[in-house]
């Protein structure tokens, strides 16, 4: 403070040598002006001190040791990233998410299975699928959500049992698809449609769509296998949505229509079209509009159809095409903690006998219900619970008894040729992507009157 | 093999009704209190600052006065915010929430059954922020461009009603639902024009990201947002003496941090949240923390909540109506006031935001 006042002090005594040479009220104003300047220095510099003493002035300023300090850490830091990138990153053209599914099983069938590789066996050990998924966004479109994403996915299931044990374990290709959002998705608000084109799953009724992370069951419904849906078809589709009820209080969107149309090759996946007839696949479903906090929430009707054709062959000689229509209903009331989900699937499939030379046409009928019931103990189903900030890896443990009774009759026309499986089992959900399974079988086969106990006890992970 | 037993298939399903009963069993609700948080620290910490329910919370109070019971106080902090809140209401997964204005007049006009019992953290305020080298300097700038705001929270009535005093209204703007980390993030990397941001969005400046071209702070107490504490009935009629006691524990706490000493004190505990200290002292800049930290269901907390339904009817964000006589529990609160002789400390406000009389003075 003393170096800052000396020169103003100085010029005080240089203005008071030389008064005498200039008119005494303009010094006078010039010392008042020097005067009211030296006030406001002292003012400033009280309060400086002030502010320094409370420490909170010191508070609000970094020390140069303090920023090299900061400096050091950020060089150390883009430096350790740079590294890592360059050695231990994987990389990839486009933004990539790469995940995966995997069972594996232990099971006991009271029927022993027997044929030209099987002898007697009732136990077993299993991987029955391991899936690779990759995802991503092919293009993204940061103002209206028309984004443009790709899926590849491939997967391994053993073959038939007759030959199972041969070393058959190849990954096959399942999906391999593009999707372009045809609409904005950018607000929750408006009506959703989409094109896929490739290699994908058949959206018929609810447990065909349904990937392999989410059947609550291990073994599919048998409508899915005898009727042609376990396969993957290539082809086009159509999806969408409309009058999509928002609840923001919940975070919840559920439109109230919704629609799929598509063109397939009707011939399964990894394959060319074996005919020039494109099947159809179309669906409708209505959920009831409701707010999240409404016992109607997810009450959803859906009704499906697959118009195809197929070709007929005597022997190895191709006589002609015949049908291959498949028509369901869907009906399901998925609300926390329970759910339910209703199934009824007919199937018309061409047949042909006689010779080539005189070949007789016929259709066969079937049908299949599946209904299945299942009750949440846990969060693993709130979205918005097992979302929660927490320091370790929490998850909600949550446990899930079902019973499932599937019936498929292969033969409308043919009366004691049903299949019943009665199933009971519990899901137990005990990591984010993993969950334990055991389910007991009651497998009732009129055709062959015999009827059979399975136990399955599997873990499924994820990544 | 063959096996003849017609009744197996009945006996299956016996089976798994039995499991479904004994596992029901195992609740027991009265040896744990459930509380949910309306959003997470910074990077989805489980500690949020702002009110006394985070102090208590960082300082684990409700822990320390139900121990000795054996009962276990399990905190759940939702990165989806308030409708996270609601949903997990609405599963009766949680007895207490700790929630804004407008999650809570939705959850209630939905049916939930809740009451609050708790004003926790007041008069907060609402920030549009836009990135640093934008050019708007108003609202009306942004018109039609495109802005965040977290959706069903009370970020988005706050921001609805400012918008309504200038005659516009969300769908003057291309509106998108963000939440907080998003909608930091965007502005970061300018994918958006605007979000309507909490105190965390100071970082932003402090960072040189955004800049701030509206906020509440020196406008009317309608503009700025309120939290609350709110109970299960169901909870509330099977515990009422353990709801005493945590309002009791949370006012206590109220008192705690309105003190002008404990100011800094309480703001650096805030901050391990994420929140920077220097972002809660901007948010508090200006008012006091006693006033902000006031636990009382006053006549303009409630009178606050009522202009609210009405605002949030006419926005279209609620459909169902409230009843807030039955609503609204201000017992448990004066109780834990008069134990803690504490009835001249806190100001009320009256329906209009104005200091009423002092109690009792």
């Amino acid at each position: 403070m003393i170096k800052r006042l000396t020169p103003i002090a100085a010029s005080l005594l240089l203005l008071s040598t030389v008064a005498h040479a200039a008119d005494a009220d303009a010094l006078q104003k010039q010392i008042n002006e020097l005067q009211k300047s030296l006030e406001a220095l002292q003012a400033q510099v009280k309060e400086q001190a002030t502010a320094k003493a409370s420490g909170e002035a010191a508070a609000e300023y970094a020390t140069k040791d303090e920023l090299q300090g900061l400096t050091a850490d950020l060089e150390n830091y883009k430096y350790q990233v740079q590294r890592d990138q360059d050695t231990k990153t994987a990389k990839s053209t486009r933004a990539l998410v790469v995940g995966g599914t995997v069972q594996a099983r232990a099971g006991y069938n009271s029927l022993a299975t027997n044929n030209a590789v099987t002898d007697n066996r009732k136990t077993s050990f299993d991987i029955p699928t391991a899936v690779l998924t990759f995802t991503g966004n092919a293009y993204k479109d940061y103002d209206e959500g028309r984004n443009l994403t790709y899926a590849l996915r491939f997967g391994y299931s053993p073959q038939s049992t007759a030959t199972q044990l041969l070393d058959t374990s190849n990954f096959n290709l399942l999906d391999a698809n593009l999707t372009y959002q045809i609409l904005p998705t950018i607000s929750p608000d408006t009506g959703r449609l989409a094109v896929t084109f490739g290699q994908q799953l058949v959206p018929f009724g609810l447990e065909a769509a349904a990937t392999e992370d989410l059947k609550p069951v291990i073994n599919n419904a048998q409508f899915v296998g005898r009727l042609g849906f376990g396969q993957r078809q290539i082809g086009i589709g159509l999806s969408g949505d409309l009058w999509p009820e928002v609840d923001y209080g919940y975070n919840y969107r559920a439109p109230v229509f919704q629609y799929i149309v598509g063109l397939v090759n009707g011939n399964g996946p990894n394959k060319s079209d074996n005919n020039d007839h494109k099947d159809f696949i179309g669906r409708v479903a209505f959920t009831a509009p409701a707010e999240y906090n409404s016992w109607l929430r997810q009450l959803t009707i859906g009704a499906s159809v697959y118009l195809g054709k197929q070709n007929l062959a005597i022997g190895a000689d191709r006589v002609g095409q015949g049908a291959k229509d498949r028509y369901g209903i869907d009906v399901s009331y998925n609300h926390h903690p329970f759910g339910f989900t209703y199934e009824f699937v007919k199937g018309t499939d061409g047949t042909v006998s006689g010779t080539k030379a005189k070949p007789v046409f016929g259709e066969l009928k079937s049908q299949a219900h599946t209904a299945t019931f299942f009750y949440n103990f846990g969060e693993q189903f709130v979205k918005g619970y097992r979302a929660q900030g927490r320091y370790d890896d929490w998850w909600p443990v949550s446990y899930q008894p079902f019973a499932r009774y599937d019936s498929f009759d292969p033969n409308t026309s043919k009366q004691n040729d049903k299949v019943n499986i009665t199933t009971a089992g519990l899901n137990i959900f005990f990591a984010e992507t993993t969950k334990f399974q055991l389910n007991y079988n009651r497998r009732d086969d009129q055709a062959t009157k015999v009827k059979s106990n399975e136990w399955l006890a599997q873990f499924q992970y994820g990544f | 093999m063959t096996i003849h037993q017609p009744q197996r298939t009945w006996r299956t399903l016996l089976t798994t009704a039995l499991l479904l009963l004994s596992t029901a069993a195992l609740a027991d609700p009265a040896k744990i209190i459930r509380i949910g948080a309306a959003g997470t620290g910074t990077g989805g910490r489980p500690v949020q600052g702002g009110g006394s329910i985070g102090s208590v919370n960082i300082q684990g109070l409700l822990e320390e006065e139900f121990k000795k019971d054996g009962i276990k106080v399990e905190w759940s902090f939702f990165k989806g915010a308030g409708p996270a809140v609601n949903e997990a209401l609405a599963n009766k997964l949680i007895d207490f929430a700790w929630v804004g204005d407008l999650p809570t007049l939705i959850g209630k006009a939905s049916g939930l059954k809740t009451k609050i019992i708790l004003a926790n953290g007041v008069l907060s305020h609402t920030y549009l922020l836009v990135p640093a080298d934008s050019t708007a300097t108003s609202i009306d700038d942004l018109k039609g461009k495109k802005i965040a705001v977290f959706k069903g929270t009370k970020m988005q009535l706050a921001a609805n009603k400012i918008l309504e005093q200038r005659g516009l209204s969300e769908r003057d703007f291309k509106t998108i639902n963000m939440d907080v980390a998003t909608a930091q993030a965007a502005l970061a990397t300018k994918d958006i024009d605007g979000a309507w941001l909490t105190q965390g969005g100071f970082q932003l400046i402090d960072r040189g990201i955004a800049k701030i071209i509206y906020s509440t702070k020196g406008q009317p107490l309608s503009q700025t947002s309120q939290a609350n504490l709110l109970v299960t009935e169901e909870f509330e009629r099977d515990n009422p003496q353990l709801v005493q006691r945590l309002v009791k524990v949370a006012v206590k706490s109220a008192h705690e941090i309105s003190l002008d000493a404990n100011r800094d004190k309480t703001l650096q505990e805030w901050s391990k949240d994420g929140v920077p200290f220097s972002s809660w002292k901007k948010e508090y800049d200006g008012t006091s923390l006693k006033q902000r930290s006031s636990p009382l269901l006053d006549e303009f907390f409630v009178a606050f909540y009522k202009d609210a339904l009405q605002s949030a009817q006419k926005y279209r964000m609620i459909r169902g109506n409230i009843n807030f006589d039955q609503w609204i529990e201000p017992k448990y609160v004066n109780q834990a006031v008069k134990e803690l002789k504490l009835e001249n400390f806190w100001v009320e406000l009256d329906a209009k935001g104005n200091p009423k009389a002092k109690r009792g003075g």
